[in-house]
């Protein structure tokens, strides 16, 4: 069998199947995040929430893709097919792609890149495209509007969210999602990056525009911002792009601070569960609280979004990396370079 | 040979795509295409090993520069059909400068040299022992500091520049001022008042809620007081 | 690594970082502040420059020797006349924003860094900083149209000298192996090596530099930019940056691409004769005296590049004392124009400085020194720089350049004198406001430099002979 897998065939055969068995489970987590936010959200309202499809509304995520799936996509006149079209692939492509570089456990990852983390930083930054292309093609003002709002913001976010995690670089000494897990065996990075991990969540929100920013969409403001014009399945991939989004950026909140597949403890009741379960875990508690958040706070106004992105998030960050660094100098714990 | 099939299809694609830059009608067009050439271009850095520099470029490049372009192309109404006009008139002389150009860098050629350790640099591209990013940052931080303080500065000036010649600031503009917000009770924004039936309020008996910038600054323009809702 | 070397520069950096910071928490008007701050930083830099040691720092790209030295003196003294001229004239014209001497600040460390540089990537790296500070200054009144006009058009033709300039260095790096300076000069020694890609790369360079000193052909930006911007910054524009280009201008002409000096004599001969004879010929029909001054400055440069075409110590040291007279004399004349007020309102026609001889006597006396001085006539300073460079050009048997400078300076006499004319002999107008203590005190002293140069030219003189000696090893 490992024989077969040394072959030029194999290779592609194995590459095949680690890609499956990365996107199988995203896409059931996807199809099932849709259901658990509809649930909690209603815990947070006191209501039931999905309760008709299979038992407790478990079957809700399936009967939904089998509406979109069975309805037709429209094209309004006036906008640009090719683009139109092509706007949801990549926000769709782009949540899936960024999995490849995540470690699940100890070295199990698609693609063991040295700078994988700048492979995050860049496919995430590339997310805006798909809002923006596809806020232009639709040729519509409130699409149009929604796609200018989260060019701006996701621009804006985007400088806080690399300086975080410049400064958790430094701490590790490498730009490998493996190394930066590994970095975190004696303590986990939120502990001594209290303040950066704080700054990252809430630019995660702002960088998935997930509630409270969730302006491109603004729904009563400019009624769903960029995909007003989108139906069937070219609106369900942005919907799935979006949670697979949160799903990526929960897991980029687990590797960079919540010590990835690593158990809280190195003792004994908590080394019984294996990594990827105790990652699995992490990242289900950062989306539990992506949509907490959702339940709790109102939409912020644009201008506030800006002012807390600029003013508050920026000089933070700078201001704790440049801290980080002095403290890391004064003390001699500066990983060596060529690690 | 996968690497030499995937630098052709890079290459390719980047000279494609560059020239659909110029040639494209719709200017947002233009900026899809630019930014397809981008990404050959970190995908021809990554087959020479230049992994850091693919990322930043995709990063940078992709990430913030280009999405400010397709933002500004977007916002313009470009009429390119006239700015085409002007490269008609101008085809001549731009032509001739190209040529001068040309003939200069032939000449350049034709001085052409391979210096000698140039094989073995290629062959090498970083330090024996050290990453990528480990070499970038050596000759960055560490060989050319004075060099990359002083682009600090000149980015610095330039900031200075565009806030100096845009910045207005406008008088007129509702400051969020979060400690006010914070420091306000309910006692001073919210009064419960009894309502007989029939009878209602009468104006004037009840308080309401100040606005913010009323207590800081006089506004300019009076808001309007006592108004119905 | 010795970074000690830039301890001036450091200073300066961390001091405009600072003033900046100052101003903008400031949030009022912190313009006079700030200004009387960035005078500060600079007096400090100069002390720092005086007590400095010679060498090499940061591999070579940054070098201190005496006449990085002698420049960096010249410029701070230069930037600091700036800076007080431009107190009363930003806080009259509405633009007395803590920005100003801020920006004017990070130029001269562009500037300080340019004549210390010592390879191709600091000198482009200074001469950016440098330019992009001046073009925004430039346009600093942004409200009025003009200024507006010359910032954009300084902006857009210096963008293009970059390009040259940058063009220029990467075929010199290429054909050379080296962006270094002192290895440049070490790979040219050797003539196999000079090749026809190298020398288009020098020619690239030099129509950079002449951009920068504004020469011609490279001047066509000069007019519109010295008339359109404020005034203060015109008289900074004329003075510091020209000293800082030019000194690198020689600097690297007879350092690194010294051992080609046969290549591009012949191009700074001409480019020197062209701009003495413009400077000349083209200040007679102006009205406007900034755009005079500006054809005046073309003119300057041109004889301060025979020194250079003269391509020994004696041409150099002839074009240090030429820069060190011109700045002060150019600052001067600036002085005098800042106090050209007529009820609050600025004026800048050579025809609205009559019956200033009656009206204001004083002002009228500098005016007339400096005029007589840039007509080269002794024994005022105006007249050494001349003599100094022409000298040189017949000891290296120039005589051409020798003859066509003495001629221009003839024409250039003429509208000079002219403008000495309108003040004491037309009919007086109406006088100007009363001028603020801070341009008397720069005219004064300028005015006191420009006429008793003659009495102790020796500390300038040894210190351009000493300058030029490093060069010339």
């Amino acid at each position: 069998m490992s024989e077969f897998f040394a072959t030029p065939l194999g290779l592609v055969v194995l590459m095949v199947l680690e890609t499956l068995a990365i996107l199988v489970p995203l896409l059931l987590g996807v199809a099932y995040a849709t259901y658990a936010e509809r649930k909690i959200l209603a815990a947070i309202q006191l209501r039931k929430g999905p309760n008709v499809v299979g038992w407790w509304g478990l079957l809700q995520a399936f009967a939904d893709a089998g509406k979109m799936l069975m309805k037709e996509t429209i094209i309004p006149t006036g906008a640009n097919r090719v683009l139109f079209l092509l706007a949801p692939m990549i926000t769709f492509v782009l949540a899936m792609i960024a999995w490849a570089v995540i470690p699940v456990n100890d070295g199990w990852a698609v693609a063991k890149i040295n700078v994988g983390i700048l492979y995050l930083f860049a496919i995430s930054s590339l997310g805006v495209y798909g809002i923006i292309i596809a806020g232009w093609a639709s040729n519509s003002k409130y699409a149009f509007l929604g796609a200018m709002r989260s060019a701006a913001q996701m621009v804006s976010y985007e400088v806080s969210i690399g300086f975080v995690m410049v400064s958790v670089l430094l701490c590790v000494g490498s730009l490998n999602l493996n190394d930066i897990v590994l970095a975190q065996r004696h303590i986990w990075f939120f502990i001594p990056l209290f303040p950066m991990f704080v700054v990252f969540f809430i630019s995660g929100l702002a960088e998935t525009n997930r509630s409270p920013f969730d302006l491109p969409e603004g729904e009563s403001e400019i009624v769903a911002g960029f995909f007003v014009e989108y139906s069937a399945m070219a609106f369900a991939l942005f919907f799935l792009g979006e949670y697979a989004n949160m799903f990526l950026m929960s897991a980029m909140t687990s590797i960079l601070f919540l010590g990835g597949w690593l158990a809280p403890f190195g003792i004994a009741p908590f080394t019984w569960l294996p990594g990827p379960i105790w990652f699995i875990l992490k990242i289900l508690l950062c989306m539990f609280v992506f949509i907490w958040v959702r339940g709790t706070f109102p939409r912020y106004r644009y201008d506030q979004l800006m002012r807390l992105g600029w003013k508050v998030f920026l000089p933070l960050s700078l201001f704790w990396l440049v801290l980080t660094a002095g403290v890391l100098m004064a003390t001699g714990w500066l990983p060596g370079g060529a690690a | 040979m996968i690497m030499m099939i995937a630098f052709y299809i890079f290459a390719a694609i980047l000279l494609g795509s560059a020239a659909l830059v110029v040639s494209a009608r719709n200017p947002v067009h233009s900026v899809l295409f630019l930014i397809l050439a981008f990404f050959n271009a970190a995908g021809l850095f990554l087959l020479a090993g230049a992994e850091f520099l693919a990322m930043i470029l995709v990063i940078v490049y992709v990430g913030a520069v280009a999405v400010l372009f397709l933002f500004v192309v977007m916002m313009l109404d470009v009429n390119f059909a006239q700015l085409r006009e002007g490269f008609q008139r101008y085809a001549p002389i731009g032509a001739t400068v190209g040529l001068v150009l040309f003939a200069e860098l032939a000449m350049v050629l034709g001085g052409w040299r391979v210096a000698p350790g140039i094989t073995a640099l290629r062959a090498a591209p970083m330090p024996a022992g050290m990453q990528n990013t480990a070499a970038l940052g050596d000759l960055l931080y560490t060989h050319n500091i004075l060099l990359f303080q002083l682009a600090g500065l000149v980015l610095l000036v330039a900031m200075i520049g565009a806030i100096v010649l845009t910045h207005r600031d406008r008088r007129t503009s509702r400051r969020q001022v979060i400690a006010r917000q914070m420091a306000r009770s309910v006692a001073e924004t919210l009064e419960l008042v009894a309502a007989p039936l029939g009878a209602g309020v009468a104006p004037g008996e009840f308080r309401r809620p100040k606005p913010l910038e009323e207590a800081a600054a006089p506004h300019p323009v009076a808001p309007h007081q006592g108004e119905g809702h | 690594m010795n970074g000690s070397l830039a301890t001036p520069e450091i200073v300066l950096a961390l001091c405009g970082m600072g003033i900046l910071l100052f101003g903008v928490l400031r949030r009022g008007d912190g313009g006079l502040i700030c200004s009387m701050l960035t005078i500060g930083a600079l007096l400090l830099a100069a002390v720092l420059v005086a007590g400095g040691a010679f060498g090499l720092a940061f591999e070579g790209q940054f070098l201190v020797d005496p006449m990085s030295v002698f420049s960096k003196f010249l410029i701070l003294a230069a930037a600091i006349l700036g800076v007080v001229l431009s107190l009363d004239y930003n806080a009259r014209e509405g633009i007395g924003r803590f920005e100003f001497p801020v920006l004017m600040l990070f130029a001269t460390l562009g500037m300080m860094v340019m004549v210390s540089a010592g390879n191709m990537m600091s000198l482009y790296l200074g001469i950016e900083l440098q330019s992009l500070s001046i073009y925004v200054l430039a346009a600093f009144a942004r409200d009025d149209v003009r200024s507006a006009e010359a910032g954009l058009k300084y902006f857009v033709l210096g963008a293009l000298a970059s390009g040259l300039l940058l063009y220029g260095i990467t075929l010199v790096y290429g054909f050379s192996g080296s962006m270094d300076f002192a290895a440049i000069r070490q790979a040219l020694s050797d003539p196999t090596r000079v090749s026809e890609g190298l020398i288009v790369g020098v020619v690239f360079v030099i129509a950079g530099f002449a951009f920068k000193v504004a020469a011609v052909p490279f001047h066509m930006w000069t007019p519109d930019v010295y008339e359109g911007a404020p005034s203060p910054v015109t008289a900074f524009l004329g003075t510091a940056p020209k000293v800082a280009a030019m000194v690198l201008f020689l600097r690297v002409m007879v350092g690194p691409f010294g051992h080609v000096l046969m290549q591009w004599q012949a191009l700074i001969e001409i480019v020197s004769v062209a701009s003495m004879i413009l400077g000349a010929l083209a200040a007679i029909g102006q009205s406007n005296i900034k755009r005079l001054m500006a054809y005046s400055s073309i003119g300057h440069m041109g004889y301060v590049l025979i020194g250079l075409a003269c391509g020994n110590a004696a041409g150099l040291r002839g074009a240090l004392v030429y820069l060190v007279v011109y700045v002060f004399m150019f600052l001067g004349t600036f002085a005098v124009i800042l106090a050209m007020r007529r009820r609050g309102q600025a004026v800048e026609t050579i025809a609205d400085l009559a019956g200033l001889g009656r009206n204001d006597p004083a002002l009228a006396m500098a005016m007339a020194v400096f005029m007589f001085s840039m007509a080269g006539i002794p024994p005022l300073s105006g007249f050494f720089g001349k003599l100094y460079v022409f000298l040189a050009a017949v000891q290296s048997g120039l005589w051409t350049l020798a003859i066509i400078g003495v001629l221009t300076s003839v024409v250039g006499a003429f509208y000079y004198l002219r403008i000495v004319k309108v003040m004491y002999f037309d009919a007086a107008r109406e006088a100007f406001d009363r001028r603020p203590a801070s341009l008397s005190v720069v005219a004064a002293a300028t005015g006191l430099f420009t006429t008793f140069f003659f009495i102790a030219p020796a500390p300038v003189l040894d210190a351009a002979q000493a300058a030029a000696r490093v060069l010339f090893g």
